[in-house]
């Protein structure tokens, strides 16, 4: 399959507030998104993951502002889509036809008053006046058969439902119309791991059949080096890393995704004492000058708490990574835990 | 604190249950029913010692952690503690709180807003008695403890303006103010930023080795049971399904339920192995009769979804409810039990 751009980021900048209020919670963020890849978004709570999708989706709420930066949202057969300077009209049209988006808590998604048949109703009705209402019903149930529920879910209340039913009614509803792009925010995050288990493999398999593009945000990056193409880690939000995800796994180049890796204990192999990251995570009304990450980074030198570094491809790779360790006017040598592939981690039987 | 021996038991749960009585499926006026939350809970937590209680959500752990520290009670079942029997008709009285402590998943929940971290922290040593020309540097000395220093700075401050990760800390030291032997700490890590996670995991290690606690951690993720903890237990739907005295049931799951949820872990060392298969039903999904986990059950035989199956023991020091594990002398034992009833009843017919 040859592999278009869907989704183009260039700067963009969200603040909470106005003025001297003002804190930046996604900084210069840049990246594209092939048209049938998955793109993970790993970070801490602020670090700015939701911010940026919802952002990008033009559902910031007050305080919340763009304030700079281009996105560009292209569509089969008709061209680019400025979203940023679309009006509101416009773009509640691209929205749900060709960018959905799947919440965290389904619970509080749906409309505790309204059995689920009515939501998918409303949906159909809205986005398409031609269909009837035998066509509407159909069409339900072929949603709701694709994240394997049963027809007679439509006669529930969310109540009735358990939570990965819920986030399964969330998802079948995100494609109801054939989205191009869809982004999921911590959808399995409330969920347990088996019911996590069995949404992503639906996931999976949803997207052979349906081959829509994916931006996933959770905070368990494990989860998301099985589950997408390529992650982007963000930390006081800006992004620190991106790379292939199995390359990033392997071999993580910034300090703050090396200590995101080491904070979930394995669950096989030798028992050891791990530390995490020592400190806090930032408090973006008084982020440090220079990096970010600079105060609970083990390897920060003077330059890292002076000059904020860029966000730099490594010659030849698809890895990118802002740390001055990784600069090329950095002169002294890596340290090892940085430079070198985690052969315990990459598996070696395979 | 007089010094406790470690591996000495301190507290034990004796096939504690509890039943909730909730609405029917049938409306309004439909016939209420019980739901057995927690049932035939056996727990021992040693000084010195961290047991992992390992379960979904709905599995009952966290109402075994509040049965533990009776802030709910029992419908059946015996407390001990300290080798004496907990008079269970009574109300839980400063002593038995004194001695065993709860620390709850939201620390945000479970401190008040417009209290100074430190009102917080100095009311429950007057309750408990402490003089009061000994509270400020006793507050002091639980704040160090955990590793909060300096502890002034922190006394002075709201709530809001910690992290979520300080304000944990806070919590426990609040726990550890009044010198328990034992902490139940239920899901105490899974509210907080992934990147602190570790350090409120080792600060529980490390105050159990040093203080000699008694530890119940309770936890939805297996991981972390495996990194701190002595001994594992498993819970499903009320139930405990799978034990072990050290962490081998993690490595070598014997029941299905114990192997499905590792299984189900993301595990990128894993990437491209076959993945199980997780036979849909959900949490609600259990059997009554039989083995409650047997609707779900890849390897269910006849004999589960009917017979509730006996607790076996799989290897040294590990046990398994499941009738898979059982000997045939078990399983033998039920058909008869079973023919025997069958006669019963077509004698009453």
């Amino acid at each position: 399959m040859t592999d278009k751009t869907i989704l183009e980021v260039q700067n963009f900048d969200v603040d909470y507030g106005y003025g001297d209020a003002a804190v930046r919670a996604v900084s210069d963020v840049s990246f594209t998104l092939g048209a049938s890849k998955v793109l993970g978004v790993a970070g801490e709570s602020g670090s700015g993951k939701s911010t940026l999708v919802y952002g990008l989706t033009r559902l910031l709420r007050e305080p919340g502002v763009i304030v700079g930066g281009e996105v560009k949202f292209h569509l089969d057969g008709e061209g680019e889509f400025d979203i940023l300077s679309a009006s509101e009209e416009e773009i509640r049209k691209i929205r749900w036809s060709h960018i959905s988006i799947v919440l965290q808590s389904a619970l509080s998604a749906l409309n505790p008053l309204r059995r689920i048949g009515r939501e998918f109703d409303e949906v159909l009705r809205v986005h398409d006046a031609n269909l009837s209402k035998e066509q509407r019903r159909e069409r339900s149930e072929e949603l709701l058969a694709l994240v394997g529920l049963r027809p007679d879910r439509l006669r529930r209340f969310p109540h009735e439902l358990s939570g990965g039913q819920r986030q399964r009614i969330m998802i079948a509803m995100a494609l109801a119309l054939r989205p191009e792009l869809v982004i999921m925010d911590e959808p399995t995050t409330a969920l347990d791991v088996v019911t996590q288990r069995e949404i992503v493999s639906e996931l999976a398999e949803l997207r052979r059949q349906l081959g829509f593009a994916m931006i996933f945000i959770t905070h368990d990056l494990s989860l998301l080096v099985e589950l997408a193409d390529d992650i982007m880690v963000m930390y006081a939000g800006q992004i620190v890393e991106r790379a292939p995800a199995k390359e990033l796994h392997d071999a993580p180049r910034h300090p703050y995704t090396l200590g995101l890796m080491n904070s979930f204990p394995p669950l096989h192999g030798e028992r050891t004492e791990l530390e995490g990251i020592p400190g806090s995570p930032p408090d973006l009304k008084a982020l440090p000058t220079g990096c970010p990450f600079s105060p609970r980074c083990a390897f920060a030198m003077d330059k890292c708490r002076q000059e904020r570094p860029p966000l730099v491809l490594e010659v030849g790779t698809e890895h990118s990574v802002a740390c001055w360790l990784h600069d090329s006017s950095y002169q002294g040598a890596v340290p090892v835990e940085l430079s070198k592939r985690l052969a315990k981690n990459s598996g070696g039987a395979q | 604190m007089s010094q406790v021996e470690t591996g000495k038991t301190l507290l034990e749960a004796k096939a504690l249950s509890r039943h909730f009585i909730v609405k029917g499926d049938g409306g309004f006026f439909s016939k209420r029913k019980s739901i057995a939350a927690v049932e035939g809970a056996d727990v021992a937590l040693r000084a010195g010692k961290i047991l992992a209680v390992v379960g979904e959500s709905g599995s009952g752990k966290s109402v075994l952690a509040r049965l533990l520290s009776r802030i709910v009670s029992p419908t059946s079942g015996e407390l001990v503690l300290n080798g004496e029997t907990v008079d269970l008709k009574t109300q839980r009285d400063l002593a038995y709180a004194s001695q065993v402590q709860l620390v709850l998943q939201d620390p945000f929940a479970a401190m008040n807003p417009v209290r100074r971290v430190g009102h917080s922290l100095e009311r429950p040593l007057l309750i408990h008695g402490v003089p009061e020309d000994e509270i400020s540097a006793r507050a002091h000395e639980i704040l160090e403890s955990v590793s909060l220093t300096p502890p002034q700075q922190f006394l002075d401050r709201y709530p809001h303006e910690l992290s979520g990760g300080q304000l944990q800390r806070i919590n426990i030291a609040r726990a550890l103010a009044v010198k328990p032997k034992v902490l139940l700490a239920d899901e105490p890590i899974s509210m907080l930023d992934v990147s602190v996670r570790l350090g409120i995991l080792n600060l529980l290690r490390s105050l159990c080795d040093d203080k000699n606690l008694a530890i119940m951690y309770i936890t939805h993720d297996i991981a972390s049971a495996r990194y701190i903890a002595d001994e594992v237990v498993v819970m499903y739907a009320g139930q405990m399904v799978e034990r072990s005295n050290d962490t081998s049931l993690i490595n070598s799951p014997q029941h299905p339920y114990t192997q499905l949820l590792i299984a189900s872990v993301p595990d990128p060392t894993k990437l491209g192995a076959e993945v199980v298969k997780a036979p849909s039903g959900g949490a609600a999904a259990f059997n009554l009769n039989g083995c409650r986990f047997s609707p779900r059950c890849s390897q269910a035989l006849a004999m589960c979804a009917t017979n509730e199956p006996p607790m076996v023991e799989v290897a040294p020091g590990q046990h398994a409810k499941c009738w898979l594990h059982a000997s045939d002398a078990q399983r033998a034992s039920v058909t008869i039990s079973n023919k025997s009833k069958n006669e019963m009843e077509s004698k009453n017919v």
